[in-house]
């Protein structure tokens, strides 16, 4: 009994001793404590997991919140697109319109634009991350070559003036480098010029830096600390873009934190506790927190700004769904208000059949009358029948009126077709239940699949699908509603199913070119738009496009959501951009002219 | 072999079973998450590169940095005829990574290119902090309640019973949203999300340590209670047990004190508890996954879970190594000193070596 006394004590001890320990070595990388609530803004929804590297040249997925992707806070591109006017607003740079063209894009550097260390931003900065592909062909922006052939640099009244070439032997794409003046963030060249004789050209082992101490930027904010729980940005009071932008104001709040959360219900406790102040991930029922002081940019349905089409893509391989008969049915028998009632709170609008959304900038380019002509009724579920009957598929019901499987034109029984979603993701798994059983009540045989992420994401390129649910990569830019057409139809890079064969667009294997039935007009159409700028040809272009979509339905659109969710609450920080005060888009203060509402948030206390 | 020694015979023999199974579990936790696609495929799919040519070499120089295909020594990509590079083989991968284990290097996770030691080191601590008290005074507090219960019997065993019942059979899960939902939410007495206040940054502050306790109590009581209520059940029914025994019997006839009587009944009944103790005890290090989940509290448990989603090998490789190797050491601790503590063990080992 003595004996197990002291080693249960000595268990304790060495325990606690462990603990110590480690706390210790945690609590060194600290000195500063307490933000201060009424100076800090709390955003959150865009870095899950451990941050670990801001460096900016790093593979955006693999870098942290604000230094990845499209965040202007720190790191600043060229240009902001706002995506409630469609005007290319200037950051960095600013876009001459009238001196672009279908040969090249236009930008002049602001010339007061400075570093946090005081020199200049310059076309040397521009040209370093702009050509950063050509030097090494691994780095991330090297696509960028795809698009401008080269960049042009000369000096207009003490001004420099950038023309990026139009890659004509390549892409040929003007829309193209329109969205990557917003895409690409500039980095200061001195010092990563550095970093690479440093480390002897090897592009690799500068990869490695982690640029979390002190990093040269240009933006409002920069990196004060970062753990696990939270990455904390503090204000530059000496930002060049006060002057320049802001007639000289302050960014209002003095700190930026973005809490990391493991669990996509934290952010709706947070908002309501006024713990967070916006976030721009999907919170369910977001009407019933409006009484919490939650709010959106609209106040009724649907809540937010439409902008990105989620699809059921289809694999064009695979009998019966190489059929388009089959397809279009398939389109008209899924119930769409349904689906936004029961799977998604409301957040879509009323669907419009095909690829132009009947709403905000992409409206000019919609015509009703087009549409009615080419497409299927939506949500009609006789008519579906009819389709089907029509093209000669046949299906079995038991006594029950339970769907046991259906017959094809050749009356060959059809295998059941799985509809591969992720899982776990709630609303995608809400539409596919909605899609399964209506599809079945019409007479046909598919089913839910739902996969672990690590089965999910490399089936998509590949083509290892019958059907999947899919949100292309296609942002809220400038060239919509090209990009969405050339993400679902686009035949450039075609390859066939199976390992190794990855498309990243069009991964159902529409329109085989080297098929009999290829419809060459699809892939010219795709071509001519980015090269139009008269808004009668592009109507008629863009027209004649979405009616071969509604002709084939190469993919089902089943929801219009917003590109990010927009939600704010108003418990510490208030004026915030709304439906009725359009100073700035509907998106958080961090990426596109949506960080223009840093300036004008008012504290509430 | 070591019969005059039986107990350090056994000692021997247990730790060459465990080095055993080692091996084996290292194995699988090495095997298993390769077995689907490749962690290549599945951070190329996010990304949005289209053109094919780039696509390419980003997917070679991923994988160039995963390890995951043959280099020379001037650290260039070798190909086939094809000029496709060639992949590392699963075996070279094997030895590699068994070569670096015993640097004592885990590697670098694929997913945010940290180093998974350094990861561990990071959550281990909350983990730790969070569980093993929790489990402690768990195990503790449910023997207790559950050897009281067995011997009083009565209004009071009337009154546990059912409530441990309940506890124990509530998953970790719903429980921990109750807790949420009650005091996180509608009475706000606690914070409901979170190891410590945003505001406050981690260290040896008076603020950040009330903030961190203050954040401890609903993630603590979520473990700890439904761990109780478990314990309390297994002891009363062992107490229960025991006190039909004849040691038990024999001991009350000769008038002993209730007290003694009790410890006497506590020393046996606890054996198989000791072995659950244990068990928690190492399976601790893989983190509460759930209780991190619902309170968006730190550990390794929502590591683990991310690297599965990726297939990031480093981490579950480390991970799982840390697992295995805490589950073993515990189980051996405590065979060993069940060997000890159990006399009729101790007798067996003394007869088998005759």
């Amino acid at each position: 009994m003595i004996f197990s006394k002291r080693v249960i004590c000595g268990l304790f001890a060495a325990s606690f001793a462990l603990l110590v320990s480690c706390e210790e070595k945690e609590a060194k990388d600290s000195e500063k404590t307490g933000y201060s609530r009424d100076q800090t803004l709390y955003l959150s929804g865009s870095q899950w997991g451990d941050p670990n590297t801001f460096n900016p040249l790093v593979e955006p997925w693999l870098v942290a919140w604000p230094a990845n992707d499209r965040f202007n806070i720190m790191y600043e591109p060229l240009t902001a697109y706002n995506t409630i006017t469609g005007v290319t607003e200037p950051i960095l740079g600013i876009y001459q319109k009238e001196l672009s063209n279908t040969e090249k894009i236009v930008v002049d550097i602001q010339p007061e634009a400075k570093w946090s260390d005081g020199k200049p931003v310059t076309s040397t900065d521009v040209k370093f991350i702009y050509e950063l592909g050509k030097r090494f062909p691994q780095a991330s922006v090297s696509y960028i070559n795809e698009f401008v052939s080269e960049i042009k640099v000369d000096t207009v009244n003490n001004v420099e003036r950038l023309s990026f070439m139009v890659n004509k032997k390549a892409r040929n794409n003007p829309l193209a480098i329109l969205d990557q003046l917003q895409a690409v963030r500039i980095v200061p060249a001195h010092v990563f010029e550095k970093y690479l004789a440093d480390n002897n050209n090897d592009f690799d082992a500068v990869k490695k830096l982690k640029c979390d101490k002190d990093p040269v930027v240009s933006g409002p904010y920069t990196l004060d600390q970062y753990n696990n729980e939270r990455i904390v940005l503090v204000r530059r009071d000496d930002y060049w873009g006060n002057k320049v932008l802001h007639e000289g104001a302050l960014p209002v709040p003095k700190y930026i934190i973005h809490p990391i959360y493991k669990n996509n219900d934290h952010f709706a406790i947070n908002l309501q506790k006024g713990a967070l102040d916006a976030s721009m991930n999907y919170i369910p029922r977001i009407s019933e927190k409006k009484k919490d002081g939650v709010s959106t940019w609209y106040d009724a349905p649907p809540y937010f700004v439409p902008g990105s089409m989620h699809f059921l893509y289809l694999n064009h391989t695979k009998a019966p769904l190489s059929d388009k008969k089959f397809r279009r049915a398939m389109a008209a028998a899924i119930d769409y208000s349904a689906i936004s009632r029961l799977a998604l709170s409301n957040y879509t609008p009323p669907m419009k059949p095909g690829l132009i959304m009947s709403s905000g900038l992409e409206k000019k380019y919609y015509s009703e009358e087009e549409v009615t002509k080419h497409s299927v009724s939506l949500g009609d579920k006789e008519y579906a029948k009819k389709l089907l009957a029509e093209a000669g598929y046949k299906a079995i019901f038991d006594k029950d009126s339970v769907l046991k499987h259906s017959i094809g034109p050749n009356g060959d029984t059809l295998p059941s077709l799985l509809i591969k979603a992720p899982a776990g993701w709630s609303d995608w798994e809400a539409i596919v239940n909605l899609v399964v059983k209506q599809l079945r009540s019409v007479g046909i045989d598919v089913r839910e699949g739902f996969v672990d992420g690590s089965q999910y994401w490399p089936a998509l390129p590949s083509g290892d699908f019958d059907m999947i649910m899919r949100k292309p990569p296609v942002a809220v830019t400038a060239s919509l509603p090209w990009n969405r057409f050339n993400a679902v139809m686009s035949s450039r890079n075609w390859r066939p199913v199976g390992d190794g064969n990855s498309m990243n667009e069009n991964e159902g294997r529409y329109n085989n070119p080297s098929a009999a039935n290829y419809n060459k007009r699809v892939d010219d159409l795709l071509d001519i738009i980015p090269l139009l700028s008269d808004e009668d040809s592009l109507k008629v272009a863009y027209a004649e496009l979405n009616n071969i979509f509604l002709d084939d339905q190469p993919v089902i659109p089943v929801c219009h959501l917003p590109e990010e969710y927009y939600q704010f609450s108003t418990k510490v920080w208030d004026g915030w951009p709304t439906e009725k005060n359009q100073y700035a888009p509907p998106q958080l203060p961090w990426v596109g002219s949506g960080i223009n509402t840093l300036w004008r948030l008012k504290s509430v206390k | 072999m070591l019969k005059k020694y039986p107990t350090v015979r056994y000692v021997l023999l247990r730790a060459i079973w465990y080095f055993l199974t080692f091996l084996v579990a290292i194995a699988l936790n090495f095997f298993l998450p390769r077995v689907g696609s490749d962690p290549g495929d599945i951070m190329l799919a996010q990304s949005s590169v289209s053109s094919p040519e780039i696509r390419k070499q980003t997917e070679e120089s991923l994988r160039k940095s995963f390890g995951l295909i043959v280099v020379d020594e001037q650290g260039s990509i070798k190909r086939d005829e094809n000029g496709n590079a060639i992949k590392a083989s699963k075996f070279s991968q094997l030895t590699n990574y068994i070569g670096q284990v015993f640097k004592g290097d885990l590697g670098t996770s694929f997913k945010n290119q940290k180093k998974v030691s350094e990861i561990i080191a990071q959550a281990l601590p909350w983990t730790i902090a969070l569980q093993l008290p929790a489990i402690l005074f768990g195990w503790i507090f449910g023997n207790g309640l559950g050897a009281l219960a067995a011997y009083r019997r009565g209004v009071f065993d009337k009154v546990i019973f059912p409530l441990a019942l309940l506890m124990s059979s509530i998953p970790f899960f719903v429980f921990g949203m109750v807790l949420v939902y009650f005091f996180g939410i509608v009475w706000e007495i606690f914070p409901a999300v979170g190891a410590y206040a945003l505001e406050l940054t981690p260290g040896f502050s008076l603020d950040f340590l009330f903030s961190a306790a203050y954040h401890y109590v609903l993630p603590f009581f979520s473990i700890f209670l439904i761990l109780a209520g478990g314990q309390a059940i297994g002891m009363r029914s062992m107490g229960i047990y025991e006190l039909g025994t004849d040691y038990i019997k024999y001991a009350k006839w000769l008038g002993l004190k209730e007290t003694r009587v009790l410890a006497y009944l506590f020393r046996n009944a606890m054996l198989p508890q000791l072995t659950g103790l244990a068990l928690s005890i190492g399976q601790m290090v893989g983190g509460a996954l759930i209780t991190e989940m619902i309170f968006s509290y730190p550990g390794l448990g929502m590591a683990m879970l991310t690297a599965i989603q990726t297939n990031d090998y480093p981490v579950i490789q480390g991970v799982t190594l840390l697992i295995t190797t805490s589950v073993l050491i515990a189980n051996f601790t405590v065979d060993i000193l069940i060997a000890l503590l159990d006399p009729r063990v101790k007798q067996s080992l003394s007869m088998d070596s005759k």
